[in-house]
């Protein structure tokens, strides 16, 4: 921990923002010169933090994020900072789509395109937009502008110190956990390469695919298969790739006609698995029961939410004795006949 | 007096008990004997206590019903009388060896060695059959009497009386002839039940409410002592049944001894029984301190006065100690203390009745008086005499009763002496005051010609001829003077002279001005011409068997385990029946009977109490009498007679004042005793109140107060409860955090 | 030419192994927004903002993971951040649903309309 943050830094830079955060959030003030003094506050403690951070680790001569790093992670607290200090719902929701968008640069810094995009497809795109809807739907337009008009459900916060507070140790007691921590973790046994690669071998085809393209393979080439398991021949350490020409040999029948071993000078640059290979790999290979436990939830969940949110209409009293005597004549059919007379037409007809 | 114990006088006569076969026989050989065969008796015998059962759950079932005739009374009459006619056949076919009838198990616990049985079954000898007899017949007659009696109250209070009638003679026949303690027990509270439920049969007058509750507390103290002593002879003697408590081998060496006059020998245990016992009969029995519920008593209907309070239950008390009466003979204090209670009560009650106005209270202090009398007789070693008085005073006592309830009847509920006379002379009123003085005479007991004559007559020369008692013989002569004098005071006040009645404010809905007195039905007069005539008859009893067992009911008693013959009487009867005392020697070591002035005790008791008696009726007669006789000197009811009723009075000093006040013992109890159980209930209630209640409390405080002050935390906010969740996952990761960072830096 | 190809992209991002120093910045980022979450969960009243405090830190969490996922070079952590948004899907939708009935029964928003069992 040491090394990436002192402790004194990273414990001020709590109490400060603490502090800011507790000033921001919502009141009924005269002026709102509380809440700009937290925002600064708030801001202060973000460039420590990010001033800490980046020192510790210039000090050190340990690498650093990527240089965009940092303006992620600021509007993404910033935004979070924004979303639970705003008065009205619409600009919190508002504030944490920025939030999610900030959040998704971070993750292509941290290679998960895929992910990012997800993210901003499903939370951006449709929690938010859900949670808009139901804003609007639940909460009165204020009538006007000023903060005056605001219902105290949204103007005010309730205990703000106490919970800065909590939140603020929760941060200082969380990060000096994970940095104390961090030192002690395992380095990735692969290679970048490795990692990235060791999916090809179960993706015979799109190695295939991939070699054709690079003009590699000639025309009725590809990539051998192992018998048993299916998987393509390639060694990623050793980057070396069998393949093999099948066709039609001399007495008319499909075979190998002949097989190669490529070395790692013929390995093309574009012969990497990407991203979504290896999260798809990853998800359909090692996570298959919880992509059906996944599906459950979500069916339930639209289900929770009918019933939750169906509006229960009071009957009318003559409606509701309507229907029961509608109800009991069914039954009264039923017992006749299921309500059809012999020939399966609708009884009512033929009275 | 106390220390002057009958039996250590006793000690040279202990073979003269009857039932002794040799020269050398114990004084208990009579009690073994008696007790040595038990046989098992007929079924039928339950009918004499079921037949009441049935017309209490009879009765019961016609108030469920809202019956309103006179379906109820003619029930119970004709079921007691069955009953009373099962008891005279009993009595009829009784062949002198006691027996038990079993009605089913009720108490029948064994364990190791010892048992605890007590069943539901009876015990029939003589002293059994003496008490069932008036018990089921004067039940029966006073039903009937009743019938007509309570007829104003037909309906829903007519089955209520006749019911809770029926289950008093069930509790007074399983008092009487149950076979253990724990029967007699049943009962007895039994009968306390059915006397409070009809002394507050008016419950809607507070007075009567008031009085039932007054017996029943006042009973409680008694019946305390009864519970105690059962208790004790259980744990003492191993058994509650009578038959193994009588055999039983322990209590005959008691006896022995205590004849023998060495009350050393018996524990103190044992001699308590009889003390608790007494306890418990005086309370019964309305004897000093506790007869102060009696008078009281009288707010109940006369039925019930004349049965309970007069005729039977009172004479419970008698019974308890003539039937435990050889568990009292080896107490060294128990009998002379009944003896001189007796006396003491006898005296105060009487000096009470003379100066109260309330006819019926009269005959209830008298009766008081009177029971004084009995447990003077069995203080005396007379049960002979004791039950002698209880059979005649049952019935004359009765009599008078319901006489003074035809009074009340007639005369809407008056009871004011004062302010009724000449009533025998109404029409219609010949037979009430006909018998009224037959049933005075008796109280007063004028000589020869009443049976409460001999039956008093008895006691009284048992306390002559008894050595260090003739002090109390003396005080039961005068105070058998106070009764005559009181006795006849009613009856020349209200029965004779000018003829003069004002209403009392019982009308029945009857306007005032149209008031007639009605006089007594068919009924009244037929339930008071056999019990006068009983009382008449009951003269012959002294004489049957008089010369061996000291007339009837001597008989019957001798033939019970209460028979324990007064050697001073033994020697007075064989005085008497030879005509000649200087004939008979006395009995061993003895020496020749008391005399009373000169003539051997009967003849002297005759002249005493005869002469005492005849002394009382004249100055009743001199300052009662009506205007008519004046001429010989008596007729009391002018304006002479009551200035020397004044004159009399201002020289008596306070003395009447303090008797018409009932010598202010209700008002002493309440002073000594109600009061400072109050104060002490109060302290009592507030100690419970702020000591016990307030620890109950504090622990019952004490958590809302950890809740009052926690409570807050508990606000409801979702957001309240997320922010305890947070703290505490914070200081849960700081915990986590140190412990890393501690055993990281120990690495 | 093709400069936002995914491959290209992958290949950009994927240069060497991360060391933790650029790890633990992520980190913290991810501590932050969690912790502003959590006090946002905790003080605004408003059902619909503690709900998107909720959101804020889901993704806090899926930050981390697919910066852990980052260090160890493997996919597990984008899996998981594809079940954290599942669930923060449904978890939405619930939510949502019991926003609006709660809405329709008090006419308010406030979670502090919903206090019947305190003590």
């Amino acid at each position: 921990m040491e090394q990436i943050i002192s402790p004194i830094a990273l414990y001020l830079i709590c109490a400060i923002g603490a502090a800011g955060i507790a000033l921001a959030l919502p009141r009924r003030a005269r002026t709102r010169s509380l809440e700009y003094a937290g925002g600064l506050l708030v801001a202060i403690a973000l460039g420590g933090a990010a001033l800490a951070l980046g020192l510790g680790a210039a000090d050190a001569g340990n690498p650093m994020p990527n240089v965009f790093f940092y303006p992620f992670a600021l509007v993404a607290i910033g935004a979070s900072v924004r979303v639970i200090t705003h008065k009205r719902p619409v600009y919190s929701a508002l504030y944490f789509i920025m939030t999610i968008i900030a959040s998704c640069g971070m993750y292509i810094l941290l290679s998960a395109e895929f992910m990012a995009f997800a993210l901003i497809i499903i939370y951006a795109g449709a929690i938010l937009i859900t949670y808009l809807f139901v804003i609007m739907l639940a909460t009165q337009a204020p009538t006007g502008d000023g903060d005056d008009d605001l219902d105290d459900v949204d103007a005010v916060a309730r205990e703000p110190m106490l919970a800065s507070a909590i939140g603020f140790v929760m941060i200082g007691l969380i990060t000096a956990a994970m940095f104390s921590g961090i030192g002690e973790l395992p380095e990735s046994k692969m290679t970048q390469a490795q990692a990235a690669d060791a999916v090809l071998a179960h993706l015979p085809k799109k190695v295939d695919k991939i070699l054709e393209r690079e003009g590699v393979l000639a025309d009725g080439w590809r990539v051998v298969r192992d018998h048993e398991t299916g998987l393509a021949m390639i060694d990623v350490d050793a980057r070396t790739i069998q393949i093999e020409l099948l066709g039609e040999d001399e007495h008319g029948e499909e075979g190998v006609l002949a097989t190669r071993m490529l070395g790692a000078e013929d390995w093309p640059d574009a012969l990497a698995a990407d991203n979504i290979d290896r999260l798809g790999f990853n998800l359909m290979h090692d996570h298959p029961i919880m992509i059906e436990l996944a599906g459950v939830i979500l069916l339930m969940a639209m289900l929770g939410a009918t019933v939750l949110a169906r509006k229960h209409t009071e009957l009318e009293e003559a409606l509701k004795a309507a229907q029961a005597r509608k109800l009991g004549t069914m039954f009264d059919d039923k017992s006749h006949g299921n309500g059809f007379d012999d020939d399966g037409h609708p009884s009512g007809g033929h009275a | 007096m106390m220390t002057a114990s009958l039996l250590n006088n006793l000690a040279p006569l202990a073979m003269l008990a009857p039932g002794s076969s040799g020269e050398d026989a114990p004084a208990s050989a009579h009690l073994a004997h008696m007790v040595e065969h038990v046989d098992t008796g007929p079924k039928w015998i339950l009918l004499i206590v079921f037949l009441p059962l049935l017309g209490f759950v009879l009765n019961a079932i016609y108030a469920a019903i809202g019956n309103k005739s006179k379906l109820p009374a003619w029930t119970t009459i004709a079921l007691l009388a069955v009953a009373f006619l099962a008891t005279v056949s009993m009595f009829l076919s009784y062949d002198g060896t006691p027996y038990t009838v079993h009605a089913f198990d009720w108490f029948n616990l064994h364990y190791g060695e010892k048992s605890f049985v007590a069943n539901f079954s009876f015990y029939i000898d003589k002293l059994t059959i003496l008490w069932m007899l008036f018990v089921t017949g004067l039940g029966t007659l006073i039903a009937l009497y009743a019938s007509e009696y309570m007829s104003h109250d037909i309906g829903a209070g007519y089955c209520r009386f006749f019911s809770a009638f029926g289950l008093f003679v069930f509790s007074m026949s399983c008092l009487v002839m149950g076979d253990n303690m724990l029967m007699l027990y049943l009962g007895w509270e039994g009968v306390g039940l059915c006397s409070y439920l009809l002394i507050g049969y008016f419950y809607k007058k507070p007075s009567a409410v008031a009085a039932a509750k007054k017996a029943f507390i006042v009973n409680r103290i008694g019946d305390l002592g009864l519970a105690l002593g059962i208790y004790l002879t259980f744990v003492h003697f191993g058994t509650v049944e009578y038959a193994a408590l009588f055999s039983n081998e322990t209590l005959h060496h008691y006896i022995d001894a205590a004849v023998a006059g060495d009350f050393s020998a018996i524990p103190g245990e044992a001699q308590w029984i009889a003390l608790l016992l007494m306890v418990g009969a005086f309370g019964k029995s309305a004897q000093f301190p506790l007869y102060v519920w009696l008078p009281d008593a009288m707010e109940g209907p006369t039925p019930v006065s004349a049965l309970i309070h007069a005729a039977t239950m009172v004479t419970a008390g008698v019974y308890l100690i003539a039937r435990f009466y050889p568990v009292f003979l080896v107490s060294e204090n128990a009998l002379p203390i009944v003896a001189w209670i007796g006396t003491i009560t006898a005296l105060l009650a009487a000096t009470i009745g003379m100066a109260q106005f309330d006819i019926k209270r009269i005959m209830a202090y008298s009766t008081v008086s009177q029971l004084g009398y009995m447990f003077a007789g069995l203080g005396l070693l007379s049960t002979t005499g004791a039950a002698f008085h209880v059979l005649t005073h049952a019935f004359f006592k009765a009599l008078l009763f319901l006489a003074c309830g035809a009074v009340m009847h007639g005369f809407a509920g008056q009871l004011d002496l004062r302010k009724l006379s000449g009533i025998s002379w109404m029409k219609g009123w010949g037979i009430v005051g006909i018998t009224m003085l037959v049933g005075c005479m008796n109280l007063a007991g004028l000589p020869y010609i009443t049976s409460g004559f001999y039956s008093k007559d008895m006691i009284l020369a048992e306390a002559f001829v008894t050595p260090g008692y003739r002090l109390m013989g003396w005080i039961l002569v005068f105070t058998a003077i106070l009764t005559a004098y009181y006795t006849f005071r009613v009856f020349f006040r209200v029965f004779v002279g000018d003829q003069h009645a004002e209403p009392g404010e019982d009308f029945h809905g009857d306007d005032t001005s149209h008031f007639h007195p009605h006089a007594p039905g068919w009924a009244i007069n037929t339930v008071l011409i056999v019990l006068a005539t009983c009382s008449v008859l009951a003269i012959s009893l002294a004489w049957i068997d008089k010369s061996e067992y000291h007339g009837w009911v001597g008989s019957m008693v001798a033939d019970s385990t209460a028979s324990f013959h007064s050697p001073y009487a033994v020697s007075l009867a064989a005085a008497h029946g030879e005509g000649d005392p200087h004939a008979v020697a006395g009995p061993v070591g003895y020496g020749a009977p008391g005399k009373i002035l000169g003539m051997d005790p009967h003849g002297g008791m005759i002249v005493v109490s005869g002469l005492g008696a005849i002394f009382g009726v004249l100055v009743a007669a001199f300052f009662h009498g009506p205007k008519g006789w004046q001429g010989l000197f008596l007729g009391g009811r002018t304006e002479a007679g009551k200035c020397r009723m004044d004159a009399v009075a201002r020289r008596a000093g306070p003395i009447p004042r303090l008797a018409e006040n009932k010598w202010f013992v209700d008002e002493i109890y309440e002073a000594i005793l109600v009061t400072p159980l109050r104060i002490l209930a109060h302290i009592f209630h507030w100690i419970d109140k702020l000591l016990l209640d307030g620890l109950v409390n504090l622990f019952g405080f004490l958590p809302r107060v950890f809740a009052w002050i926690i409570r807050p935390s508990q606000s409801g906010v979702l957001q309240g409860y997320a922010v305890s969740m947070a703290g505490g996952l914070a200081i849960l990761l700081f915990v986590v955090l140190v412990i890393v960072l501690r055993a990281g830096g120990a690495a | 030419m093709h400069a936002f190809d995914s491959l290209q992209l992958a290949q950009l991002a994927f240069p060497t192994e991360m060391s933790t120093s650029v790890l633990a910045p992520y980190l913290f980022v991810s501590a932050a927004m969690f912790a502003i979450g959590l006090i946002g969960f905790l003080t605004r009243k408003n059902m619909i903002i503690m709900f998107l405090c909720t959101e804020l830190m889901f993704q806090a969490a899926g930050l981390a993971l697919i910066a852990f996922g980052r260090h160890h070079l493997g996919s597990d952590g984008q899996t998981f951040v594809i079940f954290v948004l599942c669930v923060a899907a449904a978890e939405a939708a619930m939510a949502l649903a019991l926003v609006v009935l709660l809405f329709r029964h008090r006419e308010s928003l406030s979670a502090s309309a919903w206090k019947e069992l305190n003590g």
